[in-house]
């Protein structure tokens, strides 16, 4: 039956779905609950006594403003961090964990390519994306007006986390590629740790350091952030190059993948 | 008729390391083929080059007429696997897992589960997290013979199983052939597959030693023999007996060894009364380990 894999995988991971969902919207709401004790006056002040350099690289812009405080907070450092993390798990386990434990090869011995594994190991990580994405933008809608931060809106506040999924999911296809090009979850971990610290920078200090400056045009963060659409909206553009990004990684993974022994 | 399994000069190293050096392997169609040899000596690498699952060095390998590779989704449609290491793990119970299986080959009827299961002792509804080594072994065996594929791969498929349940996974077997299903069963003890096998063949270092018909291996072998009479007999009345020898005979009592069919020495011993008639097993182990060793040799 076309898409019991996928519909498996899901059931099989629901519990570790259900951690990332209350984890993330945990973080995201105490995060988003902060800003009525932010906003106060004297913080601008203290928020410039900072050198803009390191707020800079650390992805904060304006704190005053709604949108600049959840765009420098829930979605600017510690939601892309944790999102960034589960990629790294949802992409490790994809094609690696299950060849680790031994489990893959039954289920390549039944009539189904390895092709479809692992595109249907993809839609599973999508899909989690997405859902942890629902439930963090259902939470925040909930909290945004005792928590002032009602001027943002609706469309905006689910245009950044459409962004983040997009985020997540660019991640999540290169965890899942080195897994599927190595069979080691481990090098999916770490592949994904590095790319994600690496690009995290290059997008943040990048541009204030002249010679580095074209990194921030291949960090999967620029295209997260960089139209900012908690303020703009969805940027159709830059979502269509972290789909895009997250699909040439799925087909490099998988070309391999096709080719190689699995592991015993 | 086409050989249901086929590999030609079959190599694969890994590294440096052989796997395989040249494994020639045929199974004809109907047959329950033994694929014996110890642990190491490639019956696992040839498995998983049959299923695709790893791609030979160099050779070929055929199964149902087909290259593995070349076969892809629509060959293993028609195939059984067990793994040498079944491994499903998890919060799901054996039906859930063996339903998905099942819905991976399009759809295995719930009933047919049941009925294995059943034959097997196993509790469908148990997680699989909480199933014995041996428990386990079953919910194997169930997926591996659900939807009557026809080619069964069975990577030592008695591990871990008790000696009732193998005798009815033998069965299993058994009737598996009579239907008109190939079983190809590896193992490393001879013991495990010379029930029910009609052939068995002999890895070792990556090459195929030597290949038996276990009937005719059975005929060649030499069985111990007692016969209890009601009272003393003469020695030489079994002395013209074929295939009988070390014939010792203490009063009612008779104890010789005996080799090919036992009917002559039932016809010399109905001449008079018997009280009980015991005849061994041959020890085909016994009599392949000899074999096997100068073979091994021979092909140094």
């Amino acid at each position: 039956m076309p898409g019991s894999v996928l519909t498996k995988t899901l059931r099989d991971q629901r519990r570790a779905l259900l951690g990332w969902v209350i984890g993330i919207t945990a973080v995201g709401i105490l995060y988003a609950a902060f800003y009525p004790v932010i906003n106060v006056p004297g913080t601008a002040d203290f928020m410039e006594s900072f050198p803009p350099g390191i707020m800079e690289a650390m992805g904060f812009a304006d704190f005053m403003s709604p949108a600049g405080y959840l765009g420098s907070t829930t979605y600017g450092l510690l939601g892309p961090v944790l999102v960034v993390v589960m990629a790294a798990w949802a992409g490790g386990a994809a094609i690696a964990g299950e060849e680790e434990s031994g489990r893959l090869d039954l289920t390549l011995a039944h009539p189904v390519s390895r092709w479809s594994v692992l595109v249907q190991r993809f839609l599973v990580l999508v899909v989690q994306m997405l859902v942890v994405m629902a439930v963090l933008t259902g939470a925040l809608l909930l909290i945004s007006g005792p928590a002032e931060l009602g001027d943002i809106g609706a469309a905006n506040m689910v245009a950044a986390s459409l962004h983040l999924a997009g985020l997540g999911i660019v991640f999540g296809a290169l965890g899942l590629a080195a897994g599927a090009v190595t069979g080691r979850r481990s090098v999916a971990y770490a592949t994904v740790a590095i790319v994600g610290v690496a690009t995290f920078f290059a997008n943040n200090l990048g541009p204030s350091v002249d010679w580095l400056a074209w990194t921030r045009d291949i960090s999967p963060f620029h295209y997260y952030s960089g139209g900012t659409p908690l303020a703009n909206g969805i940027q159709p553009l830059d979502l269509l190059v972290l789909g895009l990004a997250s699909v040439v990684l799925v087909v490099l993974g998988g070309l391999v993948f096709d080719r190689r022994d699995i592991a015993v | 008729m086409t050989d249901v399994i086929r590999t030609e000069a079959l190599v694969k190293r890994y590294g440096r390391r052989r796997g395989l050096d040249g494994l020639d392997l045929a199974v004809s169609p109907g047959e329950i083929y033994g694929f014996l040899g110890p642990n190491g000596a490639g019956k696992t690498t040839t498995i998983r080059i049959l299923l695709d699952l790893i791609r030979p060095t160099s050779g070929s390998a055929a199964i149902l007429g087909e290259a593995p590779r070349r076969g892809g989704t629509p060959l293993r449609r028609r195939l059984g696997y067990l793994p040498g290491d079944f491994t499903a793990l998890g919060g799901q119970s054996a039906r859930e897992l063996l339903r998905h299986l099942g819905a991976l080959r399009g759809g295995v009827p719930d009933a047919r589960i049941e009925a294995l299961a059943d034959r097997l002792d196993l509790d469908l509804g148990t997680r699989l997290r909480s199933l014995s080594k041996g428990n386990r072994q079953k919910v194997g065996v169930v997926q591996a013979f659900m939807h009557q594929p026809e080619l069964l791969i069975l990577d030592e498929p008695t591990s871990g199983l008790d000696p009732i349940i193998q005798q009815r996974f033998l069965e299993l077997v058994r009737e598996a052939r009579d239907a008109g299903q190939t079983v190809f069963m590896s193992s490393h003890v001879l013991s495990e597959v010379q029930q029910c096998a009609d052939r068995v063949g002999i890895v070792r270092d990556g090459r195929m030693v030597a290949v038996e018909d276990v009937a005719a291996l059975r005929a060649r072998s030499v069985r111990r023999v007692e016969i209890a009479f009601d009272e003393p007999v003469p020695a030489d009345a079994f002395a013209a007996v074929p295939g009988l020898a070390d014939v010792r005979v203490d009063g009612a009592r008779l104890r010789a060894t005996l080799t090919g069919r036992a009917d002559p020495l039932v016809k010399a011993a109905a001449r008079y009364g018997v009280e009980t008639l015991t005849m061994d097993e041959p020890d085909l182990e016994e009599l392949f380990l000899v074999h096997y060793g100068r073979e091994a040799d021979d092909a140094r």
